[in-house]
């Protein structure tokens, strides 16, 4: 891990860090002071340059920043989700004040994602338990749609402008399509129980392909989830059951694909690799960073079946156990966000931690060591 | 958007949230657990005839005070308040408190306070300086009890009740005397001679044997005292180190040829209710992180208190109401429960609270209770905790509750955890 990069944000713990998706040279980093808890936000705009990392410009808050998002229309643009509940679109080259300001979530904003396909839209989740639809040329938003708790994340579909999907406090990954009519449901069209396990002939606990039984079927928070860039039907989620999961939205009882196990405490961000369709990296309040291959890439060896028969004889469903590929553990404190750079060759990514730390580092330097 | 809402969103984050139940989370141990690092007491002697017969309520807390110095090793000055329970001192016994703090070797410093809570005053003082430390106002206190029933027990104990007072026939139940309607209490809901009777020798033949095995030794502080020999009328220096009211070879066929002592066709009697006794405890408290910032052993940690009222005629319901209560404040069931001690007032009062919650007999008092080896009335509450918390920490169990009914009609209850 020699070629690491590192930028400090003395006096401020960051939530997020994302890579521009104009330049291979430009991050941002939403910040607060206090871990978030009580005071201001610091958005920080960094160039990557011959002299490591500087900062571009900073934009401040009056209360704490979770979340942010690039503009996929203007280079320059950016939004944040603060804990004033309100999002603030700033603009590079338009001064120090944002040049639109979002306030309707009546608590805490969590999570903004800009739409990638079609780009003049996005969506922020709350504490309030809503997902807002917004443009970032109109004050009001376009579509609320309803989710009934504390929303942590909330992502566009890669492939499909209409597709909506957010992960909440109760456990649940839920689908919006856009296209169906509003209804009742809102265009709330999948609900997956993210802790259930898969449906099974027998009560038995379903089987890693491990061997080991899988026990984490108790509900738990889910903190963050993120679309599989290659394949447009697989998410992931992670939350506070330390658990990464994969699931394939077209069977939502069919419980998680797949499975990787390592992180010991929640799991606060995900971010699926733009470059391999079967790796992603996580980021936690154990203050690693992992990065992993979730085995699609490469067919699963069937389980002895012989051995599997007489020690779980009524055991009638395998997930898969993904790979941990490498364990970035140079935080000193939770790592709160993670995001890969969409340029070159592949494998660079930046992480920020409540270490008040940002690492820019190549996933590659990981396997050999 | 409050920084407390954002602050246990992030703690459950961490700790994984709702998933633990009641008893998972009040095992855990956090920073800001109050902890208890040292409890003892005094013993417990017969009022007008033990040990301390001639010693003054202020020196037996002051030689408890200074018992808890001796133990925990605690600079004095640290401590910034002591919350005394004390129930039959005139005025209070607010001077006599102060006074004895200083005795045992606090600096004036130290704040002191007394209160009253009747029988439950000494677990009343506890509370008042776990909830002292849990609001910020203090780091370090100590909650404790005394009673010389031998010099201050008497008729001066209530006032005179007024006209109004009596006019008020609810308010004139208040000094109806406990062992008159625990008698009444009994015979309403049948609690019978000979379950008393069981009940309390068992607690004498349970208070027996942990006294031959010195399992007492642990929570007794022993005091030098001038003892008036009531024969020859010379007065010496003994030390007290064992409690004197617990007789060995009480059975329930003893007990059931004593005359009952409020009716003539009652169930109580000298045998089955509590003693009249002397006595100190003292109970020292602080946060977890002052505790492990100080070097002080921790023996156990507060976890709930409740308080509840019930009519003054059924003051022996008391820990009926008030335990299933702490139960909801935590979140346990009866079950989480290793040790319950419940004040033995009298038989009939304990036996009925234990059998209607449902409380299995060998969970209950194990090493024998206020019949055994007496009630001071202040002190009884404080010296539950020691106790509880040696017995528990000696059987390698961790759940505790004391509780205890109160005159007037109330009750009380609290849940520790021994470490």
């Amino acid at each position: 891990m020699a070629s690491m990069l590192e930028f400090r944000t003395p006096g401020f713990n960051p939530y997020a860090v994302k890579y521009s998706p104009y330049y291979d040279s430009r991050l941002a980093v939403a910040a607060s002071a206090n871990y978030g808890i009580v005071g201001n936000g610091r958005l920080f705009v960094l160039g990557l340059g011959p002299a490591g990392i500087q900062p571009e410009k900073t934009f401040d808050t009056n209360d704490a920043l979770y979340d942010l998002a690039w503009s996929e229309i203007n280079e320059n643009q950016l939004v944040v989700a603060c804990g004033d509940g309100s999002l603030k679109l700033f603009d590079l080259a338009a001064g120090d004040f944002p040049v639109m300001n979002f306030a309707e979530h009546k608590r805490e904003a969590f999570s903004v994602c800009w739409n990638p396909i079609a780009k003049d839209s996005f969506i922020s989740s709350s504490w309030d338990g809503t997902v807002k639809i917004w443009s970032p040329s109109r004050p009001t938003s376009l579509k609320t749609l309803p989710v009934g708790n504390c929303t942590y994340s909330a992502c566009f579909s890669p492939t499909n402008p209409a597709i909506i999907s957010c992960v909440s406090s109760d456990s649940h990954i839920r689908i919006f399509d856009l296209r169906t009519p509003v209804s009742a449901k809102y265009h709330l069209t999948t609900v997956i129980p993210a802790h259930a396990p898969p449906p099974m002939q027998s009560p038995t606990l379903p089987l890693l392909s491990t061997g080991q039984t899988f026990a984490g079927a108790a509900p738990s928070e889910i903190l963050t989830h993120d679309w599989n860039k290659y394949r447009d039907t697989v998410l992931a989620t992670g939350g506070v059951d330390r658990v990464v999961r994969t699931f394939d939205v077209r069977n939502p009882a069919g419980g998680p694909i797949g499975v990787l196990l390592g992180h010991e405490y929640a799991v606060r961000r995900l971010a699926w690799s733009p470059h391999a369709s079967d790796v992603l990296a996580s980021a936690s309040y154990d203050m690693t960073v992992r990065v992993w291959s979730d085995g699609s890439a490469v067919p699963q060896p069937p389980p002895p079946p012989q051995q599997q028969q007489q020690q779980h004889p009524q055991a009638s469903t395998i997930i898969p156990v993904g790979t941990q590929l490498g364990v970035m553990n140079r935080h000193s404190e939770f790592a709160t966000g993670v995001d890969w750079c969409l340029f070159g060759t592949g494998g660079w990514l930046a992480s920020a931690g409540w270490d008040q730390r940002v690492l820019v580092w190549d996933a590659h330097t990981l396997l050999r060591g | 958007m409050g920084a407390l809402d954002r602050l246990s969103q992030l703690g459950n984050q961490i700790s994984g949230g709702a998933s633990s139940s009641g008893k998972a989370k009040i095992l855990e141990k956090n920073p800001d657990d109050v902890v208890v690092t040292a409890a003892l007491r005094t013993a417990i002697t017969k009022g007008g005839k033990g040990g301390f017969k001639d010693t003054y309520a202020a020196d037996l807390m002051a030689g408890a005070l200074k018992g808890i110095i001796d133990r925990s090793k605690i600079d004095p000055a640290l401590v910034e308040d002591i919350v005394v329970g004390t129930v039959l001192a005139p005025g209070g016994g607010a001077t006599e408190m102060r006074a004895a703090s200083l005795v045992a070797g606090f600096p004036t410093s130290t704040a002191v306070r007394t209160l009253n809570r009747q029988c439950s005053s000494g677990l009343q003082a506890c509370v008042d300086i776990a909830n002292q430390i849990r609001a910020g106002m203090i780091e370090v206190g100590i909650g404790a009890g005394v009673e010389s029933m031998s010099t201050q027990y008497g008729p001066g104990a209530v006032s005179e009740f007024s006209e109004l007072l009596e006019s008020h026939p609810e308010a004139a139940n208040c000094k109806v005397p406990m062992g008159v309607l625990s008698e009444q209490m009994a015979k309403d809901r049948g609690i019978t001679r000979a379950s008393q009777d069981a009940f309390a020798a068992a607690s004498f033949q349970k208070a027996v044997k942990a006294q031959a095995a010195g399992l007492f030794k642990e929570e007794i502080v022993p005091l030098k005292v001038k003892f008036e020999n009531p024969k020859t009328g010379e007065t010496k220096e003994i030390v007290v180190d064992r409690d004197d009211g617990i007789r060995d070879g009480v059975t329930a066929e003893s007990l059931g040829k004593i005359r009952a002592a409020f009716a003539k066709d009652g169930s109580i009697h000298a045998g089955n209710a509590s003693q009249v006794s002397d006595g100190a405890a003292a109970v020292l408290m602080m946060k977890r992180s002052t505790a492990e910032k100080l070097g002080q052993p921790i023996l156990g940690k507060f976890v709930a208190a409740s308080v509840v009222g019930v009519p003054p005629l059924l003051m022996g319901v008391g820990p009926w109401k008030a335990i299933p209560k702490v139960f909801e404040l935590t979140g346990l069931t009866k079950d989480d429960v290793d040790i319950y001690e419940i004040n033995e007032a009298f038989a009939s009062q304990c036996l009925w609270c234990a059998n209607e919650l449902g409380l299995p007999q060998e969970k209950i008092n194990p090493k024998g209770g206020a019949i055994a080896f007496g009630h001071p009335l202040g002190c009884t509450g404080a010296r539950q905790v020691s106790t509880l918390l040696y017995e528990l920490r000696r059987t390698g169990k961790k759940i505790g509750v004391t509780s205890m009914c109160v005159g007037t009609g109330m009750g009380m209850a609290a849940v520790w955890v021994a470490e």
